[in-house]
């Protein structure tokens, strides 16, 4: 009894964070193109409030974690612990070139590279700057993912 | 603005030195001066000509010397040149009579290692809290 | 009164970029603020040592995501000088025609962000909506929405036929009809005036001592434009008013950057409609002789400076570049004081900041 109570709240509970991944977007050193384009995805043309997604305040009640720019000594403490205050499942999306791998920055002395040299990253999705039908295909590619 | 007359000004004010006025693209005129003049320059633009508006301050470490650039600009620009030593890189602060200067000081402090003698607030601006290393700005041998 | 220092950022809801503030409040104003940059520092100038001239252009539409034009125009400015280049005239109308479609898309961003951080939320939607039809115009030009390539050293990479100038010529009126539109709203909506009138004042004194540049000098009424002061690119072939204001607070900077839109919408067209024949780029060597040379352009948000140094060689031996949101940095102390907390989203998007450009 006790396990088929459990069977149906996990699938109902799977269910809830494939239908509404909550995003929190930082950017850690980036040149804006991709947050804009970000900012872009929630806009009438692109609309990704309606696969669920909106965009958090705070870490806390982010279940995704949008970064973009590469990782900057100033920045990466910062970021590692923005995702230490996500609570878990938690899940990293690399967001534009520089995110993936520092990009044009990477040989910059106070560039450490993507974002996968300080967290985890589950989905990358490149472009200089990302385009939003990337940014989309990236997050519908996670939410795969989660099921 | 009127380069000529304030290079005439200039030239008044420092009668013993060359000045070496230089056109330089685009539109922009340097006049060369020791780094003990340039705040008395700045006064001179300030004062009698009303010249406030500072672009920028260039600095760049050519192997031998430290050279700073204030450029100025009010419809045509004008550029101070001066230039510092490596091991002791000192010249007066400007913000006494331009308080935009506060951020141009800031940052050429950290990138090459000048010291801004009066800057009220002489710390790092872009970078890092624990950056250990030499002024990033200043050549090192391992480049070519 | 007890005072409290709050931490805000480099995560926060009312920043899009990284920036950290230390403000100091009395209750509920603000009584001292400090600033911490620096989390976007890539060490550009650095980076742009060890890159030749031509691989630099790529590297300097990257400073900034917004103005990116604005930076490889002033870059290539800078480098055909030093060449002694003589830009064809087509490639300077279609350099100035995207700086003008780089505007506007920049300052209807600017006015979604503004309206969202005060809470307006509908003129957020609409505006970016509306920023749309630009970043479709730049992207049937240039291949990109948002970085386009369009600059080159010589001239422009890009071309436009007749059937292009006229489909650009019918976006640009359905566009004027939306920025009129977002006009009437602003003008008649009383709680957004509210909460854009009076907060975070910058005199013409201050804005003069701290050499402030663009849009937010210009709401504070300093007439100074270097389109018009100084015109680079083909902006001496085209007709358009500077625009002041007088009060030099957030309702002000509105004011100037929604009536510099639909001036550029103008200078589109114009631009359009008499587009000189011609090749689209002088021929450009790699190695530039020894020499400097300081450029200067009116990005969407001031005064964009860029010093270059040539040692002789196929790199620059120095390049300098100073972004207009740097001194703005500088004045925020001064327009923070006194100010509540409620209403510091609203100074913070009120001067447009773009701390990727200033960070370099």
């Amino acid at each position: 009894m006790l396990r088929i109570i459990h069977c149906i709240t996990s699938r109902i509970v799977r269910w809830a964070r494939r239908k509404s991944p909550w995003v929190l977007h930082f950017n850690s050193g980036g040149c804006n193109g991709c947050d804009i384009e970000i900012v872009d995805t929630l806009t009438p043309r692109y609309d990704v409030e309606r696969l669920g997604i909106l965009k958090e305040a705070s870490p806390r009640h982010a279940d995704v974690l949008l970064c973009t720019g590469p990782v900057t000594r100033q920045s990466r403490d910062r970021l590692r612990r923005i995702y230490e205050q996500m609570p878990a499942p938690r899940w990293v999306v690399a967001i534009g070139s520089c995110s993936c791998s520092g990009g044009v920055f990477r040989d910059g002395y106070n560039v450490l590279g993507g974002i996968d040299q300080v967290l985890p990253v589950d989905v990358y999705v490149p472009g200089c700057p990302c385009r939003p039908e990337a940014i989309i295909e990236g997050l519908v590619l996670l939410l795969e993912m989660v099921e | 603005m009127n380069v000529e007359l304030i290079l005439e000004s200039l030239r008044e004010t420092f009668s013993t030195e060359p000045l070496e006025p230089q056109a330089v693209p685009i539109d922009e005129t340097f006049v060369t001066l020791p780094p003990d003049c340039i705040h008395a320059a700045v006064q001179v633009l300030v004062e009698r000509f009303d010249l406030r508006h500072l672009s920028a301050i260039t600095g760049e470490d050519t192997g031998g010397e430290i050279v700073l650039l204030y450029h100025f600009w009010d419809g045509h620009g004008l550029t101070l040149r001066t230039s510092l030593p490596r091991e002791d890189a000192r010249i007066t602060t400007l913000t006494d009579m331009i308080p935009g200067a506060v951020f141009y000081e800031r940052e050429a402090s950290e990138m090459l290692g000048v010291a801004f003698d009066g800057h009220p607030n002489p710390h790092t601006l872009l970078l890092p809290d624990d950056w250990a290393g030499e002024p990033p700005l200043r050549r090192q041998e391992e480049r070519q | 009164m007890n005072r409290i220092t709050i931490p805000i950022g480099p995560q926060h809801p009312a920043l899009k970029e990284p920036i950290s503030f230390l403000l100091t409040v009395e209750g509920e104003r603000i009584v001292e603020s400090a600033l911490r940059i620096g989390y976007v520092h890539r060490g550009l100038e650095r980076i742009f040592q060890n890159r030749s001239y031509v691989q630099n252009v790529h590297v300097v539409e990257r400073i900034c995501g917004i103005c990116s034009h604005a930076h490889t125009t002033a870059y290539c400015q800078g480098v055909e000088a030093l060449l002694g280049l003589q830009i064809p005239p087509r490639a300077l109308c279609l350099r100035t025609l995207l700086c003008e479609l780089e505007r506007i898309h920049s300052h209807l961003l600017w006015l979604g962000v503004l309206a969202e951080h005060v809470g307006f939320t509908t003129i957020f939607m609409y505006a970016w909506r509306d920023r749309e039809i630009v970043l479709d115009i730049m992207e049937a030009l240039s291949g990109g929405r948002v970085a386009h390539a369009v600059n080159v050293i010589g001239g422009v990479r890009i071309d436009v036929d007749q059937e292009q100038v006229c489909l650009t010529l019918a976006r640009l009126d359905e566009l004027e009809r939306r920025i009129e539109t977002l006009l009437g709203v602003i003008r008649h909506e009383r709680t957004l005036q509210a909460r854009t009138r009076a907060v975070g004042h910058l005199s013409i004194e201050q804005v003069r001592s701290h050499c402030v540049v663009g849009p937010v000098a210009r709401a504070s009424g300093m007439d100074v434009d270097l389109r018009r002061d100084a015109p680079y690119a083909a902006y001496d072939r085209l007709d358009f008013r500077v625009i002041t204001a007088e009060e030099g607070d957030v309702w002000a900077r509105t004011m100037v950057r929604v009536l510099e839109t639909v001036e550029s919408v103008g200078m589109c067209r114009q631009l359009l409609a008499e587009l000189p024949d011609g090749p689209l780029a002088a021929p450009a060597s790699r190695r530039v002789p020894p020499g400097q040379v300081v450029s200067r352009c009116e990005a969407p948000r001031g005064e964009l400076v860029y010093y270059i140094r040539s040692d002789g060689g196929d790199r620059p031996a120095r390049v300098k570049v100073r972004t207009p949101t740097l001194m703005t940095l500088a004045t925020l102390s001064d327009q923070l004081r006194g100010v509540n907390t409620a209403d510091v989203p609203t100074v913070l998007s009120g001067v447009d900041l773009c701390i990727a450009c200033a960070d370099r």
